[in-house]
């Protein structure tokens, strides 16, 4: 994407303003830079100096953060009785790989379109937070206007009210809209309440972005819409990547608000399917661990292929 | 705290002001009706959706706060500013405001401090580096709930494996160590959950902005004669410090509001001592069923989080270099 | 609506925005229905009814066993739909209020009290949605239960009773013959039972905020006390106070598991499951538990030890429900209502769940049946909540927050008297 020349204007012209940008904007634009091979980043304190040491001590941070998930992993693999037994048991007596195929046809909740649900509200909800924190998080970026700070402040204000307590109101909400117990009312719980986080990082990255491009490109008569999605939206993509990390991931896992708003067990997504594998007096654990590790595998794969993008770009725009 | 100058310095910064009328220098005077006209259709969309979807709900929680509410949900009229009265008499509320700062500082702190320190090896070069990357992220990925829920059931006496592994390799006598029984021990344990959570985020945004870090800039330290340490301290640390502003205070803003741990892992205990603000609103909805009392709380709440992030700004000013 | 400095070319702008937007439009569009169930509850024309029911899971069987229920009903009823919606225990309480704060109430409600709701003058009378025969077949104790001022609100559901279950093996190995019947014989019994170490717990006392108010119910009943009636609720009577110096003493002796405050009742009962505990107070559930989980434990089930030996019992019953909301569906509710507790219907449900029967067809049904056997005969002798009295919710809600500190050494007197002032307040 970042390798496209914007139409508007001439190519040379671009060439121009494209190395003057990856002069000006940060890491991911920079590589002659970072891949010198005389490093600083052979020092620093809390770790040696030595390759076999950074090895241990990357195995070992790895192994932490994996622990929860590997009990869950094994938990998921256990029979119903043995998941309980006293002493516990590290590894499986009996592997029962097929917990995880029955887990999508049991009698408490309709599984795949669970996943089905879960995917449509996440999808739409991060497309929607892009489309409508993208201008604004540029425009805030470029101009001062009446009313900037405070823009940004009432975005971030969203993000300190308590879900739990906005239930109630965000039921009567949707109720008056006619769209209670649709993916619809809950695609736009997770945009609005997202939407901050989205505006402020991409707001940074904007910022980070030289004025003189843009001025370049409007002299070469590309219009304010142009400027955006032609000269600077390469150029701040991995700020992007990282809104949609972020967006996609709180949507993926959000509870309270879907829990009142849907009702139809298909509607739900798996955070909420999740909990009716709890019962009153017994819970089929090997289903929760089960149904939470394919929750979490969607969402790996995504940060795999993106994770390059991301430590390119999470904070970019902060750096002067 | 010497700034060596660096080609970041070097570089075209944006000028100061910036408003629109910039290029145009028969525009001078400022419009502001105007400018804010001219603002419209850019950050329209997301003040509409703020305003269709947030406001009513913020809106009615404030509501509700001045309204006598049954436990069955019907309203039964206004009672003034009574549930607030009622939510400062509570006897527990000074240990609840204290667990809340001792919450927040604490998960924050650390999980600045271990992040800066993961980040620093993730940023060298050794071989499995990409898979060690991958596995810091998992927490992120997963759910909170489902993370801690994990770990409760593994500190669970007599059936929790984690519980067992510490009897197998004797600190403990017998596999029944009450972690998520005591307030606080389910306390601390919760703290360390919240940190193990909030690593990853934290860790790619440091790690991001150590990587835009001019290897110039060390390299003369170095050449000054800089030890490690001191390279570190003086060189590199300040210019995090725009990352670690923006990590910092999303982090304030989460592990303030964050329900779910605390109330896996002390929901059983009786008492406050093991409670902050956030999950005395969830046990005065649960337990209590006032809702009203509820939303009277998250009022007040939601007006400390507004004072200590405002007090945050201006102390930090995490959009500097954004907005100067 | 364009910048006032620049001037715009649309067809080679606009192009990502619209593509982005035509995506997210065709998303939305597609998203406004999800699977099915809308949520409309209005009455459709051609005179079909939608009634919306929403139930908390027993066990992991319970959306099955009422989507049978739901299939049956229809089939016989035509013009009549019914929506399930099926919540765990955990939430299920706010998603009602939720809903019924909205004016959205669900039409049948399965819960544990509903004198909340009376106050709120939201429910039909059960004469008013249920046939005669139906009304009549309800055992009478429950009936009661479910009144106020004398007229029945709560549609009795299921009922569960409490015993003690015993682990024989531990038993024999600490030497005692029988299972206790008095206070001092069980703690006798329990500090045995402990002092077998490893791991093994006399007596398994859950008094963690899952269900306090049931484990400290039945030290109360057990002692004389009580939690009051439907009129006034008295939680520090001078019997509360002397069962819980015994609960202390109990606990803090070491003839318990640790930490019994912060003990919650689920996990417990699985430490009993698997052999490490001389005795619990189980339910009706524990028997099929027990039998799923470790067929091989030797155990068996007694009255529960009291102060003075007289058996007492804790009878829970949760409850159905009807809503009034608009006033329209009164006819197809008790239809439904009336199917459901027909024998045919009934029986077989509650005995999937485990539970004992409310109606007296139902418990003539499952009379022999051994594994609720021990529960039925108890029945008689059983105590039940003030559920009726409208301050019980408050006083189960303070109950789960605080009587756990009993157990850590708190004063019971100064425990049960903040849990009082709160109920008073």
């Amino acid at each position: 994407m970042s390798t496209e020349p914007p139409a508007a204007l001439g190519p040379a012209a671009t060439r121009e303003a494209r190395r003057e940008v990856a002069a000006a904007v940060a890491p991911s634009a920079r590589p002659v830079v970072r891949r010198k091979p005389s490093r600083y980043r052979t020092g620093g304190p809390g770790s040696g100096g030595s390759v076999p040491g950074r090895m241990v001590a990357g195995f070992l941070v790895a192994a932490i953060f994996l622990v929860p998930y590997v009990i869950m992993l094994v938990g998921s693999l256990k029979t119903r009785p043995e998941i309980l037994r006293i002493p516990p048991t590290y590894v499986p007596t009996e592997w029962r790989f097929d917990n995880y195929l029955t887990m999508w046809s049991t009698p408490e909740t309709p599984l795949p379109q669970n996943l089905v649900s879960t995917i449509v509200i996440s999808v739409s909800a991060t497309l929607l937070v892009l489309v409508v924190a993208l201008p604004a998080a540029y425009f805030t970026a470029r101009f001062r206007f009446p009313g900037r700070l405070a823009f940004l402040f009432l975005v971030l204000v969203t993000q300190m009210l308590q879900p739990a307590v906005l239930v109630a109101g965000l039921f009567r909400q949707f109720l008056a809209f006619g769209i209670v117990d649709t993916w619809l009312a809950m695609i736009l719980v997770n945009s609005a309440f997202n939407l901050a986080f989205a505006v402020w990082i991409m707001h940074s990255f904007f910022a980070s972005v030289p004025k003189e491009i843009d001025e370049a490109a409007q002299i070469d008569g590309a219009g304010r819409w142009a400027v955006l999605f032609r000269i600077n939206l390469p150029l701040v993509w991995p700020g992007i990547v990282t809104a949609i990390i972020f967006t996609f991931v709180a949507a993926w896992n959000e509870f309270a608000a879907s829990l009142v708003i849907l009702s139809t067990a298909g509607n739900q997504p798996l955070s909420v399917a999740l909990t009716k594998f709890v019962g009153q007096y017994d819970s089929a654990w090997q289903y929760v661990f089960g149904v939470s590790i394919v929750a979490i595998v969607p969402v790996i794969i995504l940060f795999a292929i993106i994770e390059k993008r991301l430590v390119g770009g999470l904070t970019a725009g902060s750096i002067k | 705290m010497t700034t060596t100058p660096t080609d970041a310095a070097a570089r075209p910064s944006p000028s100061p002001d910036s408003r629109p009328g910039r290029q145009r220098p028969g525009d001078r005077p400022r419009r502001p009706a105007r400018e804010v006209l001219a603002a419209l259709p850019w950050i329209g969309p997301s003040l509409a959706l703020i305003i269709a979807i947030v406001l009513f709900p913020a809106g009615y929680m404030a509501y509700n706060s001045t309204r006598e509410i049954s436990s069955s949900g019907i309203d039964r009229g206004s009672v003034g500013l009574a549930n607030y009265a009622t939510i400062f008499d509570i006897p527990a509320l000074p240990r609840v405001l204290a667990n809340t700062v001792v919450w927040v500082v604490v998960v924050v702190v650390l999980t600045v401090v271990i992040s800066l320190a993961l980040a620093n090896l993730l940023d060298k070069q050794f071989p499995g580096r990409q898979l060690v990357r991958l596995a810091v992220i998992v927490p992120w990925a997963a759910s909170v709930v489902m993370t801690t829920t994990v770990v409760y059931y593994g500190l669970q006496p007599n059936y929790g494996i984690i519980n067992q592994l510490l009897a197998d390799v004797g600190i403990l006598e017998v596999a029944d160590y009450g972690f998520t029984r005591n307030a606080v021990p389910a306390f601390v344990v919760s703290i360390l959950v919240a940190v193990f959570v909030s690593l990853p985020f934290t860790t790619y945004t440091l790690l991001a902005g150590m990587q835009s870090i001019p290897g110039d800039v060390v390299e003369a330290a170095r050449m000054d004669g800089a030890t490690k340490a001191r390279t570190y301290f003086a060189v590199i640390l300040p210019q995090l410090k725009p990352a670690l502003a923006v990590a910092a205070i999303i982090n304030i803003i989460n592990v303030f509001n964050s329900l779910p741990i605390l109330r896996i892992m002390t929901g059983s205990i009786p008492g406050y001592d093991a409670d902050t603000t956030t999950t005395l609103i969830f046990k005065l909805i649960q337990s209590d069923r006032r809702v009203d009392l509820a939303s009277a709380l998250s009022v007040v709440n939601f007006v400390i989080v507004i004072a200590v992030i405002a007090l945050y700004m201006r102390i930090v000013k995490p959009m500097k270099g954004v907005d100067e | 609506m364009k910048h006032p400095q620049l001037v715009e070319h649309p067809d080679t702008t606009k192009r990502p925005l619209r593509l982005v937007s035509l995506t997210l439009v065709a998303g939305l569009t597609l998203s406004a229905c999800g699977f099915g169930g809308s949520g409309s509850d209005e009455t459709g024309e051609g005179g079909t009814v939608t009634l919306d029911l929403l139930v908390p899971t027993y066990s992991d069987g319970t959306k099955g066993l009422w989507d049978d229920v739901i299939a049956g009903f229809e089939a016989e009823n035509e013009g009549i739909t019914v929506n399930l919606e099926v919540q765990s225990w955990d939430n299920i309480n706010d998603v009602v209020r939720t809903k019924v704060q909205s004016g959205q109430a669900p039409d049948i409600l399965n819960i544990d009290a509903f004198a909340g709701f009376v106050e709120d003058d939201l429910l039909y009378s059960a004469d008013e949605v249920l046939s005669e025969e139906t009304v009549a077949d309800f055992q009478e104790s429950f009936v009661e239960n479910a009144s106020m001022d004398g007229k029945q609100y709560g549609l009795p559901l299921i009922a569960s009773a409490r015993t003690m279950f015993y682990n024989q093996d531990l038993f024999d190995e600490a030497g005692i013959d029988a299972p206790p019947t008095t206070w001092d014989e069980l703690a006798e019994a329990a500090t045995q039972i402990s002092e077998l170490g490893g791991g093994t717990y006399g007596y398994g006392l859950p008094l963690g905020a899952e269900e306090t108010q049931a484990e400290a119910g039945i030290w109360f009943f057990g002692g004389g006390g009580g939690y009051g009636d439907a009129e006034t609720l008295t939680l520090d009577s001078p019997e509360n106070i002397e069962a819980s110096q015994f609960v202390q003493e109990l606990a803090t002796s070491g003839a318990t598991q640790p930490d019994a405050g912060a003990t919650d009742r689920t996990p417990l009962i699985d430490v009993f499951i698997q052999g490490n505990i001389g005795m619990i107070v189980g339910l009706p559930p524990t028997i099929g538990q027990i039998a799923e989980k470790n067929p091989d434990l030797n155990y068996g089930t007694a009255p529960i030890a009291t102060k003075d030996g007289s058996p007492v019992t804790l009878g829970v019953a949760d409850h159905l429900m009807a809503f009034e909301n608009d006033g329209d569906k009164q006819e197809a509710i008790g239809a439904f209502l009336d199917y459901f507790y027909s024998a045919d219907v009934y029986v077989p449900w509650v005995d999937a769940e485990g539970f004992l029967p409310v109606t007296q067809s139902g418990s003539e049904a499952l009379a022999d049946k051994e594994t609720i056997a021990p529960f039925l005969d108890l029945l008689p002798a059983a105590q039940f909540y003030p559920s009726t009295n409208p301050q019980w919710s408050t006083a189960q809600g303070a109950m789960q927050q605080l009587y756990g500190q009993v157990a850590q050494g708190s004063d019971p007197a100064e425990v049960l008297g903040e849990i009082q002032a709160r109920v008073d307040s």
